[in-house]
Formats: structure tokens, C-alpha cells, sequence
């Protein structure tokens, strides 16, 4: 039987409840007392060292939560065996920085243009992530868990959700998000969301279980107790250019009104069934973003409310199977990540490169009032991507659907208009219209770039333990 | 100095082609260089591209050395054999992965040989292939030099996806330059060389990868058309895809 109290708490739960969360980027500075920093991370109760928050937490909810993922650079200063380390997945040790091109971090993403700790991603060994309600708890915390002969902390990053009950939900491009993740075979479903996706097997997320693809396994590193119930993280400092993307919408929503067929998309008098008191132009504006990101910007999925947003649909609840181009755009962010059922070209992909997702906003909300002001604070989206294979998962993802379509013929060439390495001289994204061929919009820049990561190994307790208590 | 117009500098151009340099160059030069300055073989495959457009149509040229107990007629027939019994098997795998355009078999010299265009990411074809085919190609694997380690391919993914990789032949580049690129990137120096770039004065560096490398796809090959995907050739033929 599986055991929740065995995983550690941030696979499984999104501890939405907490707004504030810190990543504290950490190198190993002695291997000894790195050890036993670890081993007193599963108790918390010597040295100081805060508790590992694990995946059971019974009864009584922890005030903040606490967990760390570890590279490979940091098994390795641990002294983990190398007969072990040989069994890691070849993307984990070659690093996040190594599989740039297939991830697109290219050009301004590209990692030699990372800032400070990123820039020297060998010396990144250990990621701690702290969850709380208030900002002084992250620094209590890490203050406890700065162990300066154990660790040296080379740098961090700090997201909140929005202040507000309404605005916690959304993040910087002004959509709803967070909205549902995986449920998985044997773990209980806490969000109790209607969900027409099958149950994932629990290999999905963690090693050691069947996984998605019949008869396929992946390579446990061996002891078991280190590879077993672990899993793998996509840790992403993602800068997202609200104001490029609001530009851009004012851009398209001008090129349509100009269009010929533009009374297809938006029948005359439906824009305030759109959004209350909107204009044609910012009508729409709201269209073009619903189609770019398949839900409109308060959730509701366009495979089940094509033409307004409709807050009485669930937002989870929907397939793409049958769900046509007119209804739900092929090349839509969210259809491109997770094309559910629906029909596409590698027939045994459905539903096999499903990702945990965490994310949380940083940096200061966009405010419309003040558009295009010249030195706008540097905001985004620090995500973590979740899998039991990175390659299969996350990569395989990124590589095949986002960055090149190949899930659609129809998409095929085109970068995911969100989250792509855009470039406006080649970019294109379709419109799908009810009566045939698409409005085909051009000139996408790049609206999300990557400003730092890492892969991490996010160990159980288990194994957690184990690497404490190594001798090497 | 390997530009001047100078006697001196056309006798080193001449060099390579003077039968007892090339005797010298094998025997003994190469074999030193060798020693001075270890290259390590570059991988197997395509680089990904940055264009999302350069991403198709990418080719495999997977190079698997038969065991030496394999390494005869009979066992030649054997390889021939693993191949047609599980034939329809292997191509209806081809066919689910969707995105593999040609596949076919060789055998040359005791190897056999699986020469393939695809799309997409390389390692996505291959996991997908062996999701699909599950334990189809073990028999092709078993004959092979170190498949033993990797079968049964299913349970053995991350391993055969290597193995694949480092059996897939070096694609030398079509520029000098992305060689000496290739080159210096594995030798962990991003930095490339301003000189000695001129693939036609057999510069050092390609003598040396080729002696590590005995076996290369050269350039990316002729085209007649730009890339499209299988399933782009599809719908347009309305074939279904």
C-alpha cells in the first residue's frame, strides 16, 4: 500500500492556503553537515532544522511547509554512490541548461543570459521551498534552515498569490489559473473537481509505480529507498511581458476590426456578452486572449463555452474529444499542454505526459491603469513542473507540442502563443471560425521568457533519510 | 600559413594526397595526434534546431554491430529472421508512434542497420516506438553487441534510448564551422576556433573525430521538398492522419 506520509507534501498538494513561498537556492558547503542537515529535516527537531512537510500530514495543519529537491551536482556532493548517480536519467544530469534548445530557452532565454544564481547552474545543489501565510514565517524559516557550515545560500526567489479573495486565483496575464491538477490512482482526491481525464497511475508522478505507457517502467536509481516514491522537477524562473501581451491584444483586436469576416467571430451586439460595457475593440481583445489560451480569462474553457465566458461551466469537467478547431483552437496554450482525448498524431501520448504543476506569481501586479511605462518591474511565474520522467514529461511536452505542434498537422511549425519562443517575424496563430478556414494572426512576440531553473530530484523521506545518513 | 602561395605552402596543401604521407599519417602522425590530443566520438543524431520548422523530417542512422558469435552467415540469417517475423509487428508500431515518415533495415558488414526519417524529438520517437512495439524488437537487440544490457527494451527505456543514441551515426554538419562548434561544445570550450575552419585542408580536428568516429552521416542531405510533418503529408494526400 502506498504511503502519502512517505512523499513529500509539495508532489501531491498545492498548499494553496499559503500565499507566500520562497525558493532558497542552496549549495552544499560541507558534505558531513549537509548530511546531517538532511537527516534532522525529517524529524525538525534538532539543530533548528525545519521539517520536511510530507504528502500526510493528519490531523493537524502545518503552519508553513517545507521541501527541498536536490540536482544532481548536489547528490553528488552529498557522496552519493556513483553506481546510484549512474542510474539517474540522463536529461536530470546533464541539467536543465543542456536540454535549452528543446525547451526553447533560446535568445533572451537562453541560460548564458540567466541572472545570478542561475548563471552558474553547477553550483546549484539543493532547492529549498518554503510556504506560508505571512512573509516574517518565510524568514523564520530560513533563518532556521540556513545552516552556514552545512549550506550556502546563493540566492532567492520570492512569489505571493494576488492580495484578495477573488484576485488569489489569477496570475499575470490576467487569467484564472491553478484550477485543476492530475488525480491519481490510490492517492485521495481533494479537490473533488468533476473531471472527464482518466485517474492517472500513480507513475505519473512518482518512480517506482506503473506508469501510463503499458508495460513501460522507469529506471528506479538504486538503494530503492533513494529512488523509490521520488520524482523529478522542472523548476522555472518564467518572466512573463504583461504589458507585451496587453499590446498585442490591442494589435490583433485593431487588425480584426478591419477584417472582413470579423462579424463571425463577433456577431454586431454580442460584445457585452463578452464582459459588461466592453467596446467592439475590447470585445474582441477578450476573444483573441480566450483562443490564445484556450479558457477565457475567468476560467471557463472554450471546449465547453465557445463564444462568452460562462461562469455557471465547470472549469474542469470537458475532453477535446470531438471538440473541433471552431470550438476550442488546436494550437490554444492549454490544448497544446494537455490535449486530453482529444485526436492527435502520437497516438499513445494521450493522457501519458501529464504534468503536476505549481505556480505562483512574482513581482508586482500589472496595473492597466498606467499601460507601456517605461522601466516596468520585472514580473512573472515561478513554476514547478512535476513527473516521474523528465523526458517523457516535460520535455517531451515543450519539445513536440509547445515548441513545435507536432500533435496537429493544423499546428504544426507554430510555437505555443503564450508560453512560445515567439519571434514576430514568423510567428502565426489561427482563429478558428465556425464556416471554415481560420483568421490567421501574425507578428506574436515572445510573451513568456525564461529567467532561471533547474531540475531537482525531490526525494522521499526515505530517501531523505538515506542521504543523511551517508558515510561517505 | 596553410593559405600561402608560397612553395612551402603548397607543398603542406599537397600533402594528404602523396602516398607516403598518407602511409605516414595512418601508421604513425594520426596515432600520435591521437595520443597528444584525445577526442572524445561526438553523439549520434540531430541536433535540435531552434526553428520549430527545422524539427522534421530528421534522420537515423542506426548503426548495430552484431555479436561476434552473430558475425556469419548463419548468423547474419538470424538478424534477417528477428526482422521478418516480428515485421508486421514493428510496423504497426511505426505506424501508432505517427510520426516516423520511413523505417527500413539494412544489413551491411555484420551490422544491421535501421535507417529512419522522423519527426520531432529524437528520444520521444524512440520511447514511443517501444511503448508501442513493446517487446517486438528484443529479438533484434538480443543479437546485437551489449543489447543484452538494454532488453527487454520496456523495462530498460532511459538505457535503450542511450544505446540508440550511441548507435545512431554523427551527423557531420554541413558547415565547418558547427563541426568545430560540435566539437569544442564537447570538449566543454563554447568558444570557436578563428582559424583552421576549412574542411578542405583536412584540419586536425575532423582526422581525429574520424578516427574516432569510423562511421558518419555527412551534411543533412539532399531535399526536394522542405520539411512537413507525416501527419501535414497526410492530410494533404486525405489520407487520415
Amino acid at each position: 500500500m502506498f504511503d502519502l506520509a512517505d512523499v513529500q507534501g509539495n508532489i501531491l498538494r498545492g498548499y494553496t492556503g499559503k500565499p507566500h513561498v520562497r525558493y532558497l537556492i542552496l549549495e552544499v558547503a560541507d558534505a558531513m553537515a549537509a548530511r546531517r542537515w538532511l537527516a534532522a529535516s525529517i524529524s525538525g527537531r534538532y539543530h533548528g532544522v525545519p521539517q520536511i512537510t510530507t504528502g500526510d500530514w493528519g490531523t493537524a495543519k502545518p503552519e508553513t511547509c517545507f521541501n527541498i529537491g536536490l540536482t544532481y551536482e548536489g547528490l553528488r556532493a552529498l557522496g552519493t554512490p556513483s553506481s546510484s548517480l549512474a542510474m539517474l536519467p540522463n536529461e536530470f544530469i546533464a541539467g536543465m541548461t543542456a536540454s535549452a534548445a528543446k525547451l526553447g530557452d533560446v535568445g533572451h532565454s537562453a541560460p548564458e543570459k540567466w541572472p545570478a544564481p542561475f548563471n552558474e547552474p553547477k553550483r546549484i545543489h539543493l532547492i529549498a521551498t518554503i510556504y506560508a501565510d505571512k512573509v516574517e514565517q518565510l524568514e523564520q524559516i530560513q533563518q532556521r534552515a540556513l545552516d552556514r557550515n552545512a549550506l550556502t545560500l546563493l540566492g532567492t526567489r520570492e512569489g505571493c498569490t494576488f492580495p484578495g479573495e477573488k484576485e488569489r486565483d489569477f496570475v499575470h496575464f490576467g487569467y484564472r489559473d491553478n484550477i485543476s491538477q492530475p488525480r491519481f490512482e490510490g492517492v485521495p482526491d481533494s479537490q473533488r473537481h468533476p473531471d472527464r481525464q482518466p485517474k492517472a497511475p500513480l507513475g505519473t508522478v512518482l518512480l517506482g509505480h506503473p506508469t501510463n505507457l503499458e508495460g513501460l517502467t522507469w529506471r528506479v536509481p538504486q538503494p530503492a529507498e533513494l529512488g523509490h516514491n521520488g520524482t523529478f522537477n522542472a523548476f522555472r524562473v518564467l518572466k512573463q511581458d504583461v504589458a507585451g501581451f496587453e499590446k498585442y491584444l490591442d494589435q490583433a483586436a485593431s487588425f480584426l476590426l478591419q477584417h472582413p469576416r470579423v462579424e463571425e467571430l463577433l456577431p454586431p451586439g454580442n460584445e457585452e456578452k463578452i464582459g459588461k460595457g466592453l467596446s467592439r475593440c475590447e470585445a474582441l481583445r477578450e476573444i483573441v486572449a480566450a483562443n490564445l489560451c484556450g479558457r477565457w480569462r475567468d476560467g471557463t474553457p472554450l471546449a465547453l463555452s465557445a463564444e462568452i465566458p460562462d461562469p455557471k461551466m465547470d472549469l474542469t469537467d470537458f475532453d477535446y474529444v470531438g471538440v473541433g478547431d471552431s470550438r476550442c483552437p488546436h494550437g490554444a496554450h492549454i490544448r497544446r499542454c494537455n490535449p486530453r482525448g482529444g485526436q492527435i498524431v502520437q497516438r499513445i501520448a494521450n493522457n501519458s505526459r501529464r504534468l503536476v504543476r505549481r505556480g505562483v506569481p512574482y513581482g508586482p501586479p500589472y496595473d492597466p491603469a498606467k499601460p507601456f511605462e517605461r522601466d516596468e518591474p520585472e514580473r512573472g511565474l515561478l513554476g514547478n513542473f512535476i513527473g516521474a520522467s523528465l523526458g517523457a514529461q516535460f520535455e517531451a511536452m515543450s519539445c513536440d507540442w509547445l515548441n513545435l505542434g507536432l500533435q496537429d498537422p493544423r499546428i504544426t511549425g507554430s510555437n505555443d502563443p503564450i508560453s512560445g519562443a515567439n519571434d514576430p517575424r514568423t510567428s502565426w496563430f489561427d482563429l478558428p471560425l465556425t464556416s471554415g478556414d481560420p483568421i490567421r494572426l501574425h507578428g506574436l512576440p515572445e510573451f513568456v521568457s525564461t529567467r532561471g531553473g533547474a531540475y531537482t530530484f525531490l526525494p522521499s523521506i526515505s530517501a531523505i533519510r538515506y542521504l543523511g545518513s551517508l558515510t561517505t | 600559413m596553410a593559405n600561402d602561395e608560397s612553395w612551402f605552402g603548397k607543398f603542406v596543401n599537397e600533402l594528404h594526397e602523396k602516398p607516403w604521407f598518407k602511409c605516414a599519417g595512418a601508421w604513425t602522425l594520426v596515432p600520435i595526434w591521437a595520443r597528444l590530443t584525445p577526442v572524445k566520438p561526438l553523439p549520434g543524431g540531430v541536433r535540435p534546431s531552434i526553428q520549430p520548422g527545422d524539427n522534421l523530417q530528421s534522420m537515423m542512422n542506426l548503426i548495430m554491430p552484431l555479436k561476434t558469435e552473430n558475425r556469419s552467415p548463419i548468423g547474419r540469417a538470424a538478424a534477417a529472421l528477428a526482422i521478418a517475423k516480428n515485421r508486421d509487428q514493428i510496423f504497426a508500431g511505426l505506424d501508432n508512434v505517427g510520426t516516423v515518415h520511413f523505417a527500413r533495415f539494412v544489413i551491411v558488414n555484420d551490422n544491421i542497420c535501421m535507417f529512419s526519417v522522423y519527426d520531432g524529438d529524437f528520444t520521444n520517437y524512440i520511447r514511443d516506438f517501444i511503448a508501442t512495439i513493446g517487446s517486438a524488437f528484443n529479438d533484434v537487440v538480443k543479437l546485437v553487441e551489449g543489447g543484452d544490457a538494454v532488453t527487454p527494451c520496456e523495462e530498460n527505456v532511459e538505457a535503450f534510448i542511450q544505446w540508440i543514441h550511441e548507435h545512431d551515426l554523427y551527423q557531420v554538419p554541413d558547415t565547418p564551422t558547427d563541426f568545430l562548434r560540435d566539437q569544442e561544445y564537447l570538449e566543454g570550450d563554447k568558444a570557436v576556433s578563428p582559424v583552421n575552419d576549412d574542411l578542405t585542408l583536412l584540419p586536425r580536428k575532423l582526422v581525429l573525430q574520424l578516427r574516432a568516429n569510423k562511421n558518419v552521416s555527412l551534411g543533412s542531405g539532399y531535399r526536394a521538398y522542405p520539411g512537413y510533418s507525416v501527419a501535414q503529408v497526410r492530410k494533404q494526400l486525405q489520407l487520415g492522419w
